[in-house]
């Protein structure tokens, strides 16, 4: 990095801003926010901006986890199905008769159990990161509809959940999950930078080979990114029963791919060793103000998965365009030094 | 030969597991239902299936050179949509099927496009045009009803016979045929085992990589948009979501068929066993009386049980063949080529890889033909 930074294109104040992994979607926040302020004066204002962070919030802490398990250099396809399947289990616990808070536990622990799950077939039976939480995404979904019957969990919905959920906003429009996705967001922060996980996750995702020489509990630190996933989904879920009031069989279908979206275009890589909670956060705004801009703008909501795959699309090329010039810039460097 | 040796070469016969598995499954719900060994319910398995066989098909080229295609699934749906919608609109029915295969050929051409030639990462190419197809048959059956089409001749491509077979299943196992000759017989089948196996080796062999990765994006697209046109002759109709999660069916049915993720092996009949394992799954289980609730989980279950078998077999085998070195190289007389093969570390050590005998073969082939 200091090398690149010496000379060339990167010693500009552009040059560094666009070789951030996260620039890309920095630049189309800002780009959204102020092209959608200048064509719909209904979009800058407080509430708007409070419709789009309630909204974020599900795919944010989901993207949250899946960055975790992406810098490990993993994927967990079955955050989607965890969620579902953790409702059920919240919504069960309630029904019989737990108070609302074991109900809450009951849901974040089924999630980290079907985390652990999937971290110990990819480490234990050495099945590939894709194959295990594919056959999870199966799993899971199948268990949640067998259990159901096809039929939705309702009237677990004590007084206090509305308050949680949302529902209620006894502080304007900063919601309880709001408060929730910024805490979750501050300690993914601080795993990742101040704890020794969140430093054997990067190694183990540059170079799982050379970190098990250095002596990293490779496997233990998987587990743990696929419990931390597992966990998230779970919390999604329960917040996702309190705001809807009911579990269908189908919640948090498809929604891997919002979360995996999300985390990608907030400069996570798929080949590990990469990625952020700011990112993160980054990504799940793209999203969410991408779906609110088409609601305000007035077009079908038909036309939302169009756009995201649009905005993933564009984000990756960027994100292309961003290492090249990293590249580049890194060799030049290297000519000039020699020279 | 040893009975060691002889378990040896069974168990690296390609495919074996998943089609013993086939049989296992077909003997029990023969005889769990009377029903299931019938010429009906043969058929009716037979037509349900040729959707994934085909998709299973071309994902299995796309996972040789080590790439993965999710955008299969909405792409079938797409084309099935734009043939019926072009049929509606007054067009002859070859008019159709070439606007079926046309979406396909567009589809691939633009994942080829960003994954071959931008060098960005296949999945989340395919997972962004997974989500754009998937939304644009949403945008086009939000405002129209697409069903109803009455060109007996474009209903009869699934619903007619040749020879009392039906048609739709002449039409997969004819490009399925295909599909497995141009991979196992041409130099161009050769190169993708080479790219999947060594990238940059293949490159210094002369290989182009941008080619090959273009090619089977572009292949699996066209195999979705014929898919995606039987699909729509079939049903007769379009929904939003059709077509959803035949992409995972797709790569379950690879992997099923011990096609591994990471490139380098495959072949399309190993696909084919597995995409018709997991059809008498669905159909032998719904036969039992089985909720098909059950369906998923029993699926995810055996992908799980077929990857965890196949790692240990290549274990199983790697051990042997490097345990049978050991003992031939203290045995004197059992010198001769083979024990000479066996003997050098290097030649067990490219087994664990490779377990398939045939790749070694083919890819030294393969790069001598290019």
């Amino acid at each position: 990095m200091s090398t690149s930074s010496v000379i060339g294109i990167s010693s500009t104040r552009w040059g560094k801003v666009l070789q951030n992994p996260s620039a890309g979607a920095l630049l189309l926040v800002g780009v959204l926010v102020i092209s959608m302020s200048i064509a719909f004066p209904t979009f800058p204002s407080a509430i708007n901006a409070g419709n789009v962070a309630n909204q974020m919030v599900f795919v944010l802490l989901l993207a949250l986890g899946m960055t975790v398990v992406l810098i490990t250099g993993g994927i967990d396809l079955s955050v989607g199905s965890i969620m579902g399947l953790s409702a059920g289990v919240g919504a069960y616990s309630i029904n019989s008769g737990a108070p609302l808070i074991l109900g809450l536990l009951a849901a974040v622990g089924a999630g980290a159990v079907l985390g652990l799950a999937n971290g110990l077939m990819i480490t234990r039976l050495g099945l590939p990161d894709f194959i295990a939480t594919l056959a999870m995404l199966g799993i899971a979904r199948g268990l949640l509809f067998l259990w159901t019957n096809g039929v939705p969990f309702i009237g677990y919905m004590l007084p206090e959940y509305y308050v949680i959920s949302g529902l209620e906003r006894p502080f304007g429009f900063i919601t309880v999950p709001i408060i929730i996705a910024a805490v979750a967001v501050l300690a993914i922060i601080f795993v990742l930078r101040k704890t020794s996980f969140g430093r054997h996750a990067y190694g183990v995702g540059s170079n799982p080979h050379a970190a098990l020489l250095s002596g990293v509990p490779v496997d233990r630190v998987k587990i743990t990114a696929y419990v931390i996933s597992g966990l998230m989904a779970g919390l999604t879920g329960m917040l996702m029963a309190g705001r809807t009031t009911t579990v269908a069989p189908t919640m948090g279908l498809g929604y891997e791919i919002a979360a995996i979206a999300a985390a990608i275009i907030g400069g996570a890589a798929l080949t590990g060793g990469r990625g952020h909670a700011l990112g993160a956060v980054l990504g799940a705004l793209v999203l969410s103000i991408t779906a609110n801009a088409i609601n305000i703008a007035g077009v079908s909501s038909t036309w939302q998965q169009v756009v995201t795959g649009s905005v993933l699309l564009l984000a990756v090329v960027f994100d292309r365009a961003s290492a090249l010039l990293r590249e580049r810039s890194t060799r030049s460097a290297g000519r000039l030094a020699v020279t | 030969m040893s009975a060691r040796e002889r378990l040896v070469r069974i168990a690296s016969i390609d495919g074996l597991p998943i089609a013993a598995a086939l049989v296992a499954a077909a003997v029990f719900f023969t005889a769990a239902s009377p029903f299931f060994l019938t010429g009906e319910n043969i058929r009716n398995l037979l037509i349900q299936s040729v959707f994934v066989i085909l998709l299973a098909a071309g994902m299995t080229y796309v996972l040789i050179v080590g790439g993965i295609d999710l955008s299969v699934g909405s792409t079938t749906g797409l084309s099935a949509a734009m043939t019926l919608m072009t049929i509606m609109n007054g067009a002859p029915w070859p008019v159709g099927i070439l606007a079926g295969i046309g979406t396909g050929v567009v589809v691939g051409v633009i994942n080829g496009f960003f994954i071959a030639i931008l060098q960005i990462n296949a999945f989340i190419v395919t997972l962004a045009t997974l989500s754009i197809g998937a939304g644009a048959l949403q945008v086009i059956t939000s405002g129209t009803q697409l069903t109803g089409v009455d060109s007996e001749t474009f209903l009869a491509l699934t619903k007619g016979n040749i020879l009392g077979i039906p048609t739709g299943l002449v039409i997969t196992l004819v490009i399925i045929a295909l599909l497995e000759w141009v991979l196992l017989a041409t130099p161009y089948g050769r190169s993708l085992f080479a790219v999947g196996t060594n990238p940059q080796a293949a490159f210094l062999a002369g290989t182009s990589i941008r080619r090959a990765n273009f090619s089977v994006y572009l292949l699996s697209g066209v195999i979705a948009g014929a898919a995606g046109v039987l699909l729509a002759s079939h049903l007769n109709s379009v929904q939003p979501g059709l077509g959803q999660g035949y992409e995972l069916s797709a790569i379950a049915a690879a992997v099923l068929g011990g096609i591994a993720l990471s490139g380098g092996r495959g072949s399309v009949w190993r696909s084919l066993i597995g995409a018709l394992f997991l059809a008498t799954l669905s159909q032998g289980l719904q036969l039992v009386g089985v909720d098909p609730l059950w369906f998923n989980i029993v699926t995810g279950a055996s992908i799980v049980i077929a990857v965890a078998f196949d790692r240990a077999t290549q274990h199983f085998i790697a051990g042997q063949l490097r345990s049978l070195a050991r003992k031939q190289s203290h045995d004197i007389s059992g010198g001769g080529l083979e024990a000479e093969a066996l003997r050098s570390p290097a030649a067990a050590a490219p087994i664990e890889v490779q377990p398939a005998g045939a790749g070694n073969h083919e890819i030294t082939s393969g790069a001598r033909n290019i």
